[in-house]
């Protein structure tokens, strides 16, 4: 009989005592006031050591490459007194020296120092504005909306919904720019819209390996589509060979990850993150990286994942960025580095783990907006982070960066 | 010997009375069937120009075919000793010689080609093949075609960079901007433009390309057509700037002031929202050309080229002499090219307020103030083309297979130079000369051609009886033999009807074609307007997975829950192959309120992309609205029942169903 590795162990339960314990902890710490000198001095005395990393740390046995890990430390939030349309920010998405949100209440474009909104009004399909890719060919900006889906070329809004094109359906969770085909990820199946040719292509539960409709991320990169699909795990489509593949669950249990490492975590999918070769996919079950050959699962349990409840995964490099409820976390397959925000205080705190190990804990006056984090995107340096409660963009302001092996 | 003399008499006479008869009989049967067909329009009984004159193919079709070159665009050597002129029925591009005054060389080329750009050096030309979708690269010292190179659907304007590395290519029909790496030859990509971009233009400094486009961005229903300049930034090589042009159509072409300052594109004002009776007004439809400021600022106005009593339709070509002091327009329905004075209209456009800048689009009167001198040329004149030194300008006399040289000083034709054309001029091309001038409207405000450019559709809706009822949706002239009525009420049995007294009495407002040109301008739609090659339709004609699944829809006779579908509501009964209508009414359900209570004539589907808006009055914007939003009581076929996905294999078998291939017979 194999062994299981039940998700709420006895070894789960002591390290959630031991982080209840902790976070009583912080609760008293947190009666004291946090924006103070000390802190202050903190910010100025960030440690540039690097972290031992563990030879022989099984879950990055294949990682062999030297990536830097920034750590952000110095943030901004943007909320609707600086012209945001709304503070719930569903996405963020640089476009060059612009950055695109989409928040629940409209676009919002920040470019030169100033926001701008578009509504429906100005063309948007609908006010909440879940996803935003930019072609890389054109420079027109997608817009995955609650309405349906949007281009933005140069100021004119174009605006395909299910009764005006072929888009399968109005509710658009994810969008992702393919040379010139755009993938719209929603609420029936996929649509892929070929730019030159004005023609749709649906895949839904009739004609690909989706098992459930609610597609609700899709990342598209070197000829491979990967779709979260919520409660269908994750397909796979190679758009030369035309050919699909789909990945779940390998027990099929819903309340734990029977056998470590043998596929996905879960079948319930957020999102999907294709880059350098490596496929992560964040659940709200925990995260996974798959190299093309091999699995691996990371929960916040034996790992430095913030939660095992993920709304967004966004790889760049090596470095995979998770957004999840409790804060936000970038993992080199070695290291990780957790954000979060100390309830009722702008400041913050950035742990760095190796596994479930925290190497060191440092606090600082500026951080996230807030720990229910759903979208992250890279500005060279700088980083933007859509949460909930605004818009956060954060810089590094260290000497230096971690270096694992 | 007798009898047999009387017998024969008698015979005789009773077989010329039978003849008489019968002759009389039969004149009267054809007299009757004239007065049908005409409406009523007087018209010699005379079966020729109909039954014989409107063969596309077969004896008739090949006898009558005449092959003509019509000109359309120019391009001039950088020494002036050569013009390379576009013969766009022809399929050839047209080396003339300028001291000489004639055709040296003629290079085949792809079908119907569109407009010519040539290398700085002049060694290599550019011919955009609009039906072919290809640009021909072209050695001109041998004259040999040296590359093909692969763009979008319906290429025609052509734009080369400073560098001669890259060629943006209007694509007219798949409405996007292609992009050629000149040395790789592979197009490397392409930009959402407006609707039915047709030309592209460099600035000088090289930094900006602009693109027209012909047809109005989609607006909402019952609102002003609103027009796009595409402005490209050529070092990111993406599109940065959509100008918009309010209440402006048919953007032809654009050219820029030497200095760059200001940009000019000509274009129409349609005032289609209100009752087209209005034309006896006078203002039915204005023509101008667009002012684009070259600055952060980027203001834009819009300068008429009419006059208060007179409109010069449907410019085309605009070219500024080196000087930068003149602007010549050709005014292709008016059989005109309008000189303006640069520096007249630039000063007009600096000092005005905005408010007054706002008025200028609808002043009659302005044109005075710029407009230097209209010089009279031979029909449909569209290219232009300036010499090197600015003293020569060469005109695409479109319908006369003709060049007119244009002295610029005196501003008057010198010289003509004869491509050589079949010279006479055949039923058929008087009934396109017909089509493409507004002699024949009040105070000429527009041609046919004016709201169906190119045969088609301008994609507007006209308010044609006046007080806001029975709204009109323009619809497509290409490929309408064999499927009679017209109209969307199907009320005209035949396009002379269409065409004759009633057409002069609602829209033209001035007497009705003789009998003569009504001839010849139903030859001509009935023979010469096709579609393009279906850009959906594979080569080998076979249909798409897709489409085939698309196929068994349209025919079905079961809905998806197995109930039967009465013949009535199934799509093929009212669009059977192989014009895909039955030319039979329905009620599909679309009557509006302000409508007279009609039904509708099931209009012919082939080359269905190309005519959106959809229905009568134009409110379905794609044609999946057709069913998604405008037949919720399943009248206009039984739809409702169909998943997403087969309604988009359904739209995709549409958008693949072509007429009979008749420009391929010919």
């Amino acid at each position: 009989m194999n062994k299981s590795v039940p998700k709420f162990s006895l070894k789960s339960a002591l390290v959630a005592i031991c982080l209840l314990a902790g976070s009583l902890f912080w609760i008293n710490w947190d009666k004291k006031p946090l924006i103070s000198q000390e802190y202050s001095e903190m910010d100025q005395k960030i440690s540039d050591k690097s972290y031992p990393i563990e030879e022989n740390d099984k879950k990055a046995a294949d990682t062999n490459q030297t990536t830097s890990m920034p750590i952000y430390n110095h943030w901004r939030t943007f909320t609707t007194r600086d012209g945001l349309p709304s503070d719930k920010a569903h996405c963020v998405r640089v476009d060059g020296d612009r950055v695109w949100v989409g928040t629940d209440n409209g676009l919002a474009l920040y470019e030169k120092g100033r926001w701008y909104t578009y509504t429906v009004a100005d063309g948007l399909a609908h006010p909440t504005v879940l996803s935003i890719d930019v072609s890389p060919i054109t420079g027109d900006v997608w817009i995955a909306t609650m309405g349906g889906l949007n281009r933005w070329s140069a100021g004119r809004f174009d605006k395909f919904d299910q009764f005006n094109s072929g888009l399968i359906n109005d509710v658009v969770y994810g969008v992702a720019c393919d040379g010139n085909d755009v993938w719209a990820a929603t609420a029936s199946g996929v649509s892929r819209l070929n730019t030159n040719t004005g023609q749709w292509t649906i895949f839904n539960v009739e004609n690909a390996p989706m098992h459930e409709p609610w597609a609700y991320s899709v990342s598209a990169k070197d000829s491979m589509v990967y779709i979260a699909v919520w409660g269908g795990g994750v397909v796979e489509f190679n758009t030369r060979t035309e050919r699909w593949r789909d990945y779940r669950d390998p027990d099929k249990e819903m309340e734990i990850d029977l056998f470590p490492d043998d596929g996905l975590v879960h079948d319930v999918t957020a999102s999907v993150s294709y880059e350098n070769g490596i496929l992560w996919v964040g659940t709200y079950f925990g995260l996974n990286r798959y190299n093309g050959s091999r699995w691996w699962g990371y929960f916040d349990h034996d790992s430095g994942l913030a939660s095992n409840f993920i709304n967004f995964v966004k790889a760049r490099g090596s470095v995979v960025w998770i957004c999840t409820d409790k804060g936000l976390n970038s993992f080199n397959g070695k290291t990780w580095v957790t954000y979060h925000k100390i309830p009722n205080n702008s400041g913050g705190e950035i742990l760095i783990s190796e596994g479930a190990t925290v190497v060191e804990k440092s606090a600082y006056s500026t951080t996230i907006a807030h720990n229910f984090v759903l979208g992250i995107d890279f500005q060279g340096d700088t980083l933007w982070v859509a949460t909930a409660k605004g818009v956060s963009r954060g810089v590094d302001q260290r000497e230096s960066t971690i270096q694992s092996p | 010997m007798k009898n047999r003399k009387r017998l024969f008499i008698i015979a005789g006479t009773l077989s010329l009375i039978i003849f008489l008869v019968v002759l009389g009989v039969g004149h009267r049967w054809s007299s009757k069937h004239v007065y049908y067909i005409t409406g009523g329009q007087p018209h010699p009984v005379d079966c020729i120009p109909c039954h014989v004159n409107t063969q596309r193919s077969g004896f008739a079709g090949r006898f009558l075919k005449k092959h003509y070159l019509s000109p359309l665009n120019i391009a001039v050597s950088p020494d002036g000793r050569q013009l390379y002129v576009i013969a766009q029925e022809g399929n050839a591009l047209l080396v003339v010689a300028t001291a000489e005054r004639k055709v040296i060389s003629k290079i085949g080329v792809g079908e119907r080609p569109h407009s010519v750009v040539l290398s700085r050096n002049g060694e290599i030309g550019y011919v955009s093949n609009q039906w072919s979708n290809t640009v021909s690269v072209i050695h001109l010292s041998d004259q040999r075609i040296i590359d093909t190179l692969n763009v979008g659907s319906g290429p025609s304007g052509l734009s080369l960079g400073p560098k001669g590395i890259f060629l943006y290519v209007a694509n007219s029909y798949s409405n996007d901007i292609s992009i050629l790496n000149l040395e790789s030859g592979h197009e490397i990509k392409r930009l959402a433009a407006g609707r039915n971009p047709c030309s592209v233009q460099f600035s000088p400094d090289g930094k900006t390309v602009y693109v027209t486009n012909l047809l109005s961005n989609p607006a909402p229903f019952r609102t002003s057509p609103v027009s796009e300049v595409t402005v490209i930034d050529a070092i990111s090589q993406q599109v940065v700037q959509r100008k918009n042009l309010s209440s402006a159509h048919l953007l032809e072409n654009v050219v820029f002031t030497p200095t760059g300052d200001l940009a000019f594109v000509t274009l129409a004002r349609p005032k289609n929202l209100i009752p087209a009776t209005q034309i006896e007004r006078g203002w039915m439809m204005t023509y101008g050309v667009g002012v684009i400021e070259q600055n952060k600022e980027g203001k834009a106005a819009q300068f008429l080229l009419d006059e208060p009593n007179m409109s010069f339709a449907d410019p085309y070509d605009i070219v500024i002499t080196p000087d930068g002091k003149l602007a010549f327009v050709t005014q292709a329905g008016a059989d005109y090219v309008t000189v303006f004075d640069v520096e007249a209209v630039r000063t007009l456009f600096s000092e005005a307020t905005p408010a007054n800048l706002a008025t200028y689009a609808n002043d009659l009167d302005l044109s005075s103030r710029y407009v230097i001198k209209r010089i009279p040329t031979g029909p449909n004149p569209k290219g232009l083309a300036v010499s090197t030194d600015g003293k020569r300008l060469y005109v695409a006399e479109r319908l006369a297979d003709r060049i007119a040289v244009i002295d610029t000083e005196i501003m008057e034709i010198v010289e003509t130079i004869d491509l050589g054309g079949p010279g006479e001029e055949s039923m058929v091309r008087r009934g396109r000369r017909l089509f493409n001038s507004a002699e024949n409207t009040f105070q000429g405000q527009f041609s046919c051609s004016t709201c169906h450019p190119d045969g088609h559709e301008d994609g507007l809706t006209y308010d044609l009886t006046g007080t806001g009822r029975n709204l009109a949706n323009v619809q497509t002239l290409r490929d309408l033999s064999g499927t009679s009525p017209f109209k969307w009420n199907g009320k005209n049995v035949s396009i002379y009807m269409q065409c004759g007294m009633r057409f002069s009495k609602f829209l033209t407002r001035t007497e009705s074609y003789s009998s003569e040109d009504l001839d010849a301008l139903v030859a001509f739609i009935k023979r010469d307007l096709s579609h393009p090659p279906n850009r959906y339709r594979n080569a080998s004609g076979e249909l798409t997975p897709a489409q085939l699944r698309g196929k068994a829809i349209f025919e079905r006779t079961q809905t998806n829950d197995g109930r039967s579908i009465p013949s009535k509501d199934r799509c093929n009964t009212c669009h059977p192959p192989p014009y895909f209508t039955n030319r039979q009414k329905s009620d599909v359900g679309t009557l509006a309120a302000t409508d007279s209570p009609v039904v509708f004539d099931s209009p012919k589907l082939s080359n269905i992309y190309e005519s959106a808006p959809y229905l009568h009055d134009g409110r379905a914007a794609t044609l999946e609205e057709i069913w998604t939003k405008f037949n919720p009581e399943d009248k206009h076929g039984i739809a409702n029942d169909l998943t997403k996905l087969q309604l988009n294999d359904m739209v995709e078998y549409l958008i693949s169903l072509e007429a009979e291939p008749s420009w391929k017979e010919e």
